[in-house]
C-alpha cells in the first residue's frame, strides 16, 4: 500500500471503525474483545487488497459477517459475557421489567450459534430485507428465513423468562415442555 | 411487544453502550497485517529449507504444478506427542470432539457385545475425558449440545447433553428402538436409526490358539427397522420404516444428506463405499446430484462450499514414509480435479485443508496412521496426533464436529 493508501486507510478506520465495532461485538454475542478481534481480522483482510476497493465500508461488513458465520477463526468456547448492570431498583416495575427483559435476551443471543446471531443482527440491527441477507452471507432468502425462525425458537428455549412475548410475524412457537416427550410415528 | 421487537431492542441498546476503539486502532491493524506477511514468509523458508525432495502435485485452479509448503491454518491445534489425544485437537472450522474405542465383552459362552467407550473434548479445560454409561454420542455443530444412547440397546429415549455443563438437559421417549444417531448439518435435526435387536452382537468365530482369545463376528443381515427425524430443540418427529434387506449387515447407521432433506446409509455391494439414499418417507430414491460420486466410507463428503468432494485412497508413493493420496473430484461430473496427501480423508477444516489418516510407516511395514492436516495444492502435511500405537489390540475412531 502506497502513502496516498495508507492515509485513506487510516482516515477510514478513524471514522467508521466506532460503527464498524457496535456490529462486530453484537455478533460475537456482547464480547467486546472478541469483536474487536473480528473487526481488526476484517481490516487487516482489506488492507491486503484497499486500493482496488470500490466501496470500503460494504466490503469490510461483508468480511465481518462472513468470517463470522464461517468462525474459522473462533474458539467454540464462550468466553465470559459481561452485561450492564442489574436495573436501577426503585424503578418503575414495568420499565425494570424491561430492561431485565433486555438483559435476559442478551445473555439468550450470546449462546445462539454464530450463524443464528448474525442473522438476526443482519435482520433486526442492521434492518436488511431477507434478499439482502441472503446475498451478503451467501446463501437463499429460504435459508435466511428458516434460520430466523429457529433462532427466535431457540431464544424462547434458552430464556423462558420470554414466554410472555407475542411470536414474530410468521412463527410457530415451539412447544417448552422439556419433560420426555412422547414421540409417535 | 413481540420477541422480533426485543431483539431489535436489545441490540440497539447493547451497541449503544460500546466505546470506540482505543486511539491507534489502524496502527494496529497493519501491524497485525505486517506480521502475518511475516510469518508467511518464514513458514515458507523453513519449509523449503527442510524439503529436500518434493512431488510436484497438480493446482487445484491452474492445473499447472507447483510445490507448496503444508500450510497452519488459523485454529490449529496439534499434539503430534498424543497417539490416544489427551489435549484438544483442532484444524480450522474442525475439533476432534470426541472419539471412541471398541471392544467385544462376552455376555453369554456363545455371544458377546461390541461396546463403544467415549471420550468426549471438554470445552473449559480443552482435555478428553471418558465417560461411561453412553453406548453412542453424537455432537451437534458449535459443540453446545450432544445426543446419546445409554448401554443396553436398542433404548427407548435418547439424552440430550449440555456440553457446556455436562449434565442431560432432557429425555426423549421413542416407541421404535434407537441405536444410531446423527444431527443435521445445521444441528436443527436429529436423525435417529431404530433396530428390533441390538446391532452390535457379536458372534465368536475362531479362537487363537496360543493366547486363548475368541475373535468375534457380526450377524449377516440386519435388525434395523428404520428411522426417526427429530426436531432438536422440541424433540418431536416421526418415523419411517425403512425395511433392512440383505444388502446391509449389523450396524448400518444412517446419516443425513448435505441438506438433510434426505438420508442415506451404505451398502454392501460389489465394491466398497457404496452408498443408498432414502427420502424422509422411508423410500429408497436417487442419490442427490452433488452425492452421487460420493463414497459412504469417506467421512469427509463435500467441502464446506460444496464444490469439492472427497473421495478415496487413490495413489500410494514409496519411501520412509510411504506417502498416500486421496482423489478430490467434481461433486457433479465425478472426474478427479487433484490429489491430495492423506489415506483416508475424515473431514474437511477449510474449503482447502482436510484432516485425514496418514500412515507414518514404509509401504512395506505395517500400516500405522496418525492424524494430518493436508492442504490441497501442496504435498506436505502436518502431524496434529501421534503415530498410532497397539493397532491391533486397540482401535479408537474419531468423531469431529464444527465448532
Amino acid at each position: 500500500m502506497n502513502a496516498e493508501g495508507l492515509e485513506s486507510f487510516r482516515d477510514f478506520v478513524d471514522s467508521r471503525s466506532s460503527a464498524l465495532l457496535k456490529t462486530a461485538v453484537l455478533l460475537c454475542g456482547g464480547d467486546r474483545h472478541a469483536g474487536e478481534d473480528l473487526l481488526q481480522n476484517a481490516l487487516a483482510k482489506a488492507a491486503g487488497r484497499w486500493q482496488r476497493i470500490d466501496e470500503p465500508e460494504a466490503y469490510v461488513r461483508r468480511i465481518l459477517y462472513r468470517q463470522q458465520v464461517s468462525r474459522w477463526r473462533l474458539k467454540w468456547r464462550r468466553r465470559e459475557v459481561s452485561v450492564a448492570e442489574p436495573p436501577e431498583a426503585g424503578a418503575a416495575p414495568d420499565a425494570a421489567s424491561a430492561a431485565e427483559l433486555r438483559l435476559v435476551m442478551r445473555e439468550a443471543l450470546s449462546r445462539l450459534t454464530a450463524r443464528q446471531r448474525t442473522v438476526l443482527v443482519l435482520r433486526y440491527f442492521e434492518d436488511l430485507p431477507e434478499a439482502d441477507v441472503a446475498r451478503l452471507l451467501g446463501c437463499s432468502v429460504g435459508t435466511v428465513r428458516s434460520t430466523t425462525h429457529r433462532s427466535l425458537a431457540r431464544l424462547r428455549v434458552l430464556a423462558p423468562e420470554l414466554a410472555a412475548l407475542g411470536p414474530a410475524d410468521g412463527e410457530e412457537l415451539p412447544s417448552r415442555d422439556f419433560s420426555p416427550a412422547e414421540v409417535r410415528p | 411487544m413481540n420477541i422480533e421487537e426485543l431483539v431489535r431492542d436489545s441490540l440497539r441498546e447493547q451497541a449503544s453502550g460500546q466505546a470506540s476503539p482505543a486511539t491507534g486502532f489502524a496502527d494496529r491493524v497493519l501491524a497485525v497485517r505486517r506480521r502475518r506477511i511475516r510469518r508467511l514468509a518464514s513458514v515458507a523458508a523453513a519449509t523449503a529449507a527442510v524439503v529436500a525432495v518434493a512431488v510436484s502435485v497438480p493446482l487445484l485452479e491452474s492445473g499447472r504444478t507447483d510445490v507448496r509448503p503444508a500450510e497452519v491454518i488459523d485454529g490449529t491445534v496439534a499434539h503430534p506427542d498424543q497417539w490416544l489425544p489427551r489435549d484438544m485437537i483442532a484444524a480450522g472450522r474442525t475439533v476432534l470432539a470426541a472419539y471412541y474405542t471398541e471392544q467385544t465383552v462376552p455376555t453369554t459362552p456363545y455371544r458377546g457385545v461390541a461396546r463403544r467407550t467415549y471420550w468426549l473434548l471438554d470445552p473449559q479445560t480443552e482435555k478428553y475425558h471418558m465417560i461411561s454409561g453412553f453406548s453412542h454420542v453424537a455432537i451437534a455443530p458449535g459443540m453446545r449440545t450432544a445426543a446419546v444412547l445409554e448401554q443396553s440397546l436398542p433404548t427407548h429415549r435418547i439424552g440430550i447433553l449440555d456440553l457446556t455443563t455436562g449434565k442431560i438437559q432432557r429425555w426423549i421417549k421413542v416407541q421404535h428402538g434407537v441405536g444410531g444417531l446423527a444431527f443435521s448439518r445445521d444441528g436443527s435435526k436429529l436423525l435417529a436409526t431404530t433396530y428390533s435387536e441390538n446391532p452390535d452382537v457379536r458372534a465368536p468365530s475362531t479362537v487363537n490358539e496360543k493366547t486363548g482369545e475368541w475373535s468375534w463376528q457380526g450377524p449377516l443381515g440386519s435388525p434395523r427397522d428404520g428411522f426417526y427425524v427429530l426436531d432438536a430443540v422440541s424433540g418431536t418427529g416421526r418415523w419411517s420404516s425403512v425395511p433392512s434387506g440383505r444388502e446391509i449387515n449389523g450396524r448400518e447407521d444412517f446419516a443425513f444428506s448435505r441438506t438433510g432433506e434426505q438420508v442415506f446409509s451404505r451398502i454392501v455391494g460389489g465394491r466398497d463405499g457404496l452408498q443408498q439414499f432414502y427420502d424422509l418417507d422411508g423410500n429408497r430414491i436417487a442419490a442427490p446430484a452433488n452425492e452421487k460420486y460420493l463414497r459412504s466410507d469417506v467421512d469427509a463428503r463435500l467441502s464446506p462450499n460444496g464444490r469439492l468432494a472427497a473421495l478415496g485412497l487413490t495413489k500410494e508413493v514409496g519411501g520412509s514414509p510411504g506417502k498416500s493420496y486421496s482423489s478430490i473430484r467434481d461433486p457433479l461430473t465425478g472426474k478427479e480435479i487433484t490429489k491430495v496427501r492423506g489415506a483416508q480423508l475424515l473431514a474437511w477444516a477449510d474449503d482447502k485443508h482436510l484432516i485425514a489418516w496418514e500412515r507414518t510407516t514404509s509401504l512395506d511395514a505395517p500400516y500405522v496412521p496418525r492424524l494430518v492436516l493436508v492442504t490441497i495444492g501442496s504435498d506436505e502435511v502436518v502431524p496434529l496426533s501421534g503415530p498410532y500405537k497397539n493397532i491391533g489390540k486397540v482401535v479408537w475412531k474419531p468423531v469431529f464436529a464444527e465448532r
